[in-house]
């Protein structure tokens, strides 16, 4: 029930904060209305970092309490930041052709480290299908994902110092909306779709992880179920257990 | 501090036993520098015959190179055990597991060195680069490339060993994860060979330094997770 | 035997050992099968028990849990009253596991393989151990050949030698007559009888159900993946604990 609750608040959020951004809010001086895109491309991005943060926090939060719960986070954050992950690059390279005039600046940091996120996240979603055994998975793959994020903001650092020593063409930075001296509408603009964009992903997290807690308590029922034929088999034939000398407890 | 040192002597013993079997016949070092300066060939032929394009091209190249061969260092060296069973016997004894990481680790990077050691001299050849000048430069470059890419290799390795598809899940896995330091021991090694006109070689190594830090810091923290079943 | 036990269940009066083995509902999925569907059984210290039990009973399986080479899916396991899954750095420093796969390095010699056993095992004077066990398990002529010619039965032998390195206080037999000759099994006869005189506990999983059964005190049959029958000395079925730890028994 709450979840569909939210599920509507999240439709309608998404639905008021796109129409304010697509044609309410006047279109950028210089770069017209391929700004725009920025509404959709910058939350994409934030969410996609905040998914990988999560399924490496899961992961940890995996190896410490060995609880499978942590491990279905782990790879809700892993599948709903693919999406994201997707779209920031999408939206991304659609702004960069009408703005750079190319689809790929190799240069743009966030670019360039949400390239490498995909790669990352998919190399974990990949990883994940190759082992079968769920505690065996949810430990290996808790390790790969902690890895992975200790990687990004490396790979983050390292591209902006690439830019900083080319000097290259700076009238089309996406940075622009977070600059301080940008128009308030614009900003209002861009926190409510950050905010919608946010309790979308928040519904997409709970119902992806609804479905990895289905998914492993059919898997645990299952295990259950066949230690409890195995002992029945086994009883059958089995004397009951030797009880000698007095127990001490 | 004895544990320190304890840990350190594990690692060492682990690494010498690698280098045992590698001096032994393995030709770990030798097939992959076979491997790697053909890689180079046909570099040449993808982009030849200008020179000048080629040795603009050659730092990128050669790290390409070093990075490609190092896939195979590590994969072999964990192959090692995996023959007869003697990784789950290497970890039923005593001994931290960070100190089986830093073992393997060492191991990787000896080979990796000697790799680029080689590569470099191959290079200065068929791109027509000049490496004897810069060479103090050039050779802490390697060195830091080399340790990053030991520390990460050792940790794929580690996670794919007994994988299907291991073959290709190891590149799947380390190569985005190598993306920061294939652009920074490139850009020194540009840098190395140009005189440092720009003046950023210190900043690309120092960014090799965080690297190499946090790859072998991450590694040694979770290599145990991946023994266990 | 080892100084530090971290006992699991509440002391009794009298400071007995604890037991070298003691098993919870000891349980182990593999995917789809399950290899042990729930344990619980003690071992005395210094005991020799056989395991008994055909193909896929979950002899292999109890072994390697024991070893801390597999962790269990359910239930627990002590050894010498420690967790195996709690503190497997204290266990391993008393236990030596003969697995199927022998785990040596074909381009070592046969004595490199055990002086890197020795290292690992943190044994201080490591040569001289290695020549007592190559001699012990009549491979000293072979020392300084490398493991990659050797027969199934020379590793065989070696894994065995591999063994005495250091003084592990639980030994773990998976099938040691496996691929060796009438010398070869006797020899593994000595060595068990030989831990057997110095209070070494042994658990040996065997097909040979008769030639151990003469060796061991006691012994235990698994099919299944569960305890059929306990019988002898030295080993002892336990009733499921509802605690988590197991319930021991007295000696």
């Amino acid at each position: 029930m709450g979840t569909r609750a939210l599920g509507i608040v999240a439709l309608i959020a998404v639905a008021a904060a796109s129409a304010n951004a697509l044609f309410v809010v006047p279109p950028d001086a210089v770069q017209g209305d391929a700004q725009r895109i920025m509404y959709v491309h910058v939350p994409s991005a934030w969410l996609a970092y905040l998914s990988f943060g999560v399924t490496a926090l899961a992961g940890i939060g995996y190896l410490w309490k060995r609880d499978l719960r942590l491990d279905g986070i782990a790879v809700a954050g892993a599948e709903v930041g693919v999406m994201f992950t997707a779209f920031a690059i999408w939206g991304g390279m659609m702004w960069g052709r009408p703005v750079w005039g190319v689809f790929w600046q190799w240069e743009d940091p966030r670019l360039t480290t949400t390239a490498l996120l995909l790669a990352l996240y998919l190399g974990y979603l990949l990883f994940r299908r190759l082992t079968d055994d769920p505690h065996r998975r949810a430990a290996r793959a808790a390790v790969v994902g902690i890895v992975a994020a200790v990687d990004i903001p490396i790979v983050h650092f390292s591209v902006e110092w690439w830019r900083g020593l080319h000097q290259g063409p700076t009238f089309g930075s996406p940075d622009k909306l977070l600059h301080p001296t940008a128009p308030g509408l614009f900003v209002l603009a861009l926190v409510s779709m950050v905010v919608a964009f946010t309790i979308a992903w928040t519904w997409l997290m709970i119902r992806r992880y609804q479905l990895a807690r289905i998914e492993w308590q059919i898997e645990e029922h299952g295990r259950l179920g066949r230690l409890s034929a195995a002992r029945r088999a086994g009883r059958a034939s089995a004397p009951p257990p030797a009880d000698g000398a007095p127990e001490r407890a | 501090m004895s544990a320190l040192r304890a840990d350190a002597a594990v690692a060492l013993q682990i690494a010498r036993k690698d280098a045992l079997s590698e001096l032994r016949g393995r030709q770990i070092a030798g097939s992959t520098l076979f491997f790697a300066t053909l890689v180079l060939l046909l570099f040449g032929f993808a982009l030849g015959p200008d020179p000048r394009r080629l040795a603009d091209a050659a730092p990128g190249l050669l790290w390409l190179a070093i990075v490609f061969g190092s896939l195979l260092i590590v994969a072999r060296l964990h192959q090692l055990e995996t023959e007869d069973g003697a990784l789950e016997e290497l970890a039923r004894y005593p001994i931290e597991r960070h100190a089986i990481y830093l073992g393997k680790l060492l191991a990787g990077l000896a080979a990796v060195i000697v790799l680029g050691g080689v590569l470099l001299p191959v290079v200065a050849v068929l791109y027509a680069i000049p490496v004897v000048a810069a060479w103090p430069a050039l050779a802490a470059t390697l060195l830091l490339g080399a340790i990053g890419l030991a520390a990460v290799g050792t940790f794929y390795a580690g996670v794919t060993v007994r994988m299907q598809a291991r073959e290709v899940m190891l590149p799947l896995l380390m190569l985005p994860v190598v993306a920061p330091l294939l652009l920074a021991a490139v850009k020194a090694t540009t840098a190395a060979l140009g005189g440092n006109p720009l003046g950023d070689l210190a900043a690309w190594l120092q960014l090799l330094v965080v690297f190499d830090a946090v790859m072998i810091a991450a590694g040694a923290a979770t290599y145990g997770h991946l023994l266990e079943e | 035997m080892p100084q530090t036990t971290i006992y699991a269940a509440p002391r009794t009066r009298e400071q007995t050992p604890p037991p070298a083995v003691a098993t919870n509902e000891l349980a182990r999925l593999f995917g789809r099968s399950a290899a042990l569907a729930g344990i619980s059984l003690q071992v005395d210290a210094g005991a020799t028990v056989a395991l008994l039990g055909p193909n896929g009973a979950g002899k292999t399986t109890l072994l390697r849990i024991l070893a801390t080479s597999l962790r269990p899916s359910f239930g627990s396991a002590l050894v010498h009253g420690v967790d195996v899954t709690l503190r497997p750095d204290l266990v391993r420093r008393h236990v030596a596991y003969l697995s199927h796969a022998t785990g040596l390095y074909d381009d070592l010699t046969a004595a490199e393989n055990l002086r890197f056993a020795a290292a690992m095992r943190g044994l201080p004077d490591a040569r001289a151990a290695v020549d007592r066990a190559l001699a012990a398990v009549d491979l000293a002529a072979d020392a300084a050949r490398r493991v990659h010619g050797f027969s199934a039965g020379m590793r065989h032998r070696l894994a065995l030698g591999r063994l005495l390195l250091g003084s592990p206080s639980l030994i773990l037999l998976d099938e040691p007559h496996a691929t060796l000759d009438a010398d070869g099994m006797a020899l593994v006869d000595e060595l068990i009888s030989g831990w057997k005189a110095s209070g070494v506990t042994v658990l040996v999983a065997s097909h040979q159900a008769e030639r151990v059964t003469r060796l061991a005190d006691g012994f235990a049959r698994l099919d299944g993946g569960l305890l059929l029958e306990a019988g002898g000395q030295g080993v002892t079925a336990l009733k499921p604990s509802p605690l988590g730890w197991p319930s021991v028994v007295g000696a």
